[in-house]
């Protein structure tokens, strides 16, 4: 299953309103941490009720509760825009 | 000392510290780039600690901070945030807010410029 997938299988835990999954791999080609298959830097917009309320740092941590630490090794770059 | 005693000597010796990948002066990751170069460009006085050069470090302020990635910022020894969390901070004016709350010099210009280039 594509990286991205995963992201949002796991994601979807968290009943996003939103959810949008990007592999911005490409854009990282040739870069430290970047990897000849790509599936290395990814960003994440996810607006979620269950993150409402929370400080920045609770909802980051949220979310990458909800990736999980196992994916999160896995790949070199996390960006994370938690829309209000 | 391990490696989470020299990281809570570093946060506690120093009001502003980054764990970042590289240095201030040449960071080797965008992400650290982008917070050394906010905080460069603001003018604040901070220890950058190069991740890349010890690997025991690298590993233990990911478990201290409860953190995943790098960089991580931290102000009065309290843990800020990563390179979105700096950023969103930035332009909204809470990193000034907070530097001021914690009476941490800075060049309000400075911040204000990055905002308006930013705008």
């Amino acid at each position: 299953m594509p990286v991205v997938d995963e992201i949002r299988e796991k994601l979807e835990h968290l009943n996003p309103e939103t959810l949008e999954v990007i592999d911005e791999s490409a854009l990282h080609a040739g870069h430290a941490g970047a990897r000849p298959g790509g599936e290395s830097h990814f960003r994440v917009r996810i607006r979620a009720r269950s993150l409402a309320g929370l400080s920045r740092l609770a909802q980051h941590r949220a979310v990458h509760a909800a990736v999980g630490a196992e994916l999160l090794a896995r790949i070199h770059a996390f960006a994370l825009e938690v829309e209000p | 000392m391990t490696a989470i005693d020299q990281i809570k000597e570093t946060i506690t010796s120093n009001d502003v510290v980054l764990f970042m990948k590289g240095t201030k002066e040449m960071p080797q990751c965008g992400f650290s780039s982008r917070v050394a170069g906010g905080l460069n460009f603001m003018g604040v006085t901070y220890k950058d600690v190069n991740v890349l050069a010890d690997q025991d470090i690298r590993q233990a302020i990911k478990d201290y901070s409860d953190w995943p990635t790098i960089p991580q910022l931290y102000v009065k020894g309290e843990f800020v945030g990563g390179c979105d969390i700096v950023t969103e901070m930035t332009l909204s004016g809470e990193l000034d807010q907070l530097l001021e709350d914690k009476e941490v010099a800075f060049n309000k210009d400075a911040a204000e410029q990055i905002r308006a280039a930013n705008a």
